[in-house]
């Protein structure tokens, strides 16, 4: 091989690389979105983004270990039927779910999250008409939490 | 502490048909399933699976939880006291564990 032909071989090499990555997420569904098709039998695709849940995050989490999430809503409790929490870039996205009934009072649901990295945090919620509404928020995060 | 010791807090007294607040922090490690970095071993995930909350033996919340809920859960709900009584909390874990924690409203 003369030094002409190395070098542009090289270079394609390198173009090749570095494109690599880029062009991966093109293949199937990401995570999120088979966890959500598995849990709520819906595309992810399907949820439409509302105004009336509030999703109560940090936006720079301290420490991925122990993200303070509040999710509350003004949908009367007797329309909602349950609730989802995913972290899109978790290992495993899915968190929790949590059914509500009437004495519930309202729409209201607090806890702590382990957050790998820097992601959308996400609501989900199924009303009793079978539709689902979503909300979603970023969180940053400096240190992740899942080992 | 030991793992499934929780704390359940309620208010003690609420009007009739207020909106009250049941929060509970229970001790438990919360560890994915993962690889042992030293011995290449699998270590199976060790954390709570389901939680309920009941008012005067009526269901009223359940939870359903992975290994993505931080160490140490923290719960909080809402609740509407119509009548005094007792408000329990069933939780239990993947291996077999099971716990629950009751407190009183005195509605007026």
């Amino acid at each position: 091989m003369d030094r002409r032909r190395f070098f542009a071989l090289s270079a394609f090499a390198v173009v090749g690389l570095t494109l690599a990555p880029a062009l991966q997420p093109a293949f199937g569904a990401t995570k999120l979105e088979e966890e959500v098709q598995k849990r709520l039998g819906v595309q992810l695709s399907q949820i439409k983004e509302v105004e009336d849940i509030k999703l109560t995050a940090p936006t720079i989490a301290e420490s991925g270990a122990n993200v303070p999430i509040t999710v509350e809503s003004t949908i009367p409790v007797d329309r909602v039927e349950r609730l989802w929490i995913f972290v899109d870039k978790n290992p495993v996205p899915w968190i929790a779910d949590v059914s509500f009934t009437p004495m519930n009072g309202q729409v209201f649901f607090s806890t702590r999250i382990k957050m790998g990295e820097t992601s959308n945090v996400r609501a989900i919620l199924k009303l009793k008409d079978g539709s689902y509404v979503m909300a979603t928020r970023e969180v940053k995060v400096t240190a992740g939490g899942c080992g | 502490m030991a793992v499934g010791t929780g704390i359940l807090r309620v208010p003690r007294e609420a009007k009739k048909g207020e909106v009250v607040r049941v929060q509970m922090v229970i001790t438990h490690p919360m560890t994915p399933p993962r690889k042992d970095p030293q011995t290449g071993q699998e270590v199976p995930a060790y954390s709570l699976t389901k939680l309920e909350l009941f008012f005067n033996d009526k269901p009223v919340s359940t939870v359903s939880m992975g290994a993505g809920v931080s160490a140490n859960p923290f719960m909080a709900f809402t609740l509407r006291a119509e009548e005094s009584g007792v408000v329990k909390i069933v939780y239990e874990d993947n291996k077999g564990g099971k716990w629950e924690r009751t407190a009183e409203i005195r509605v007026s």
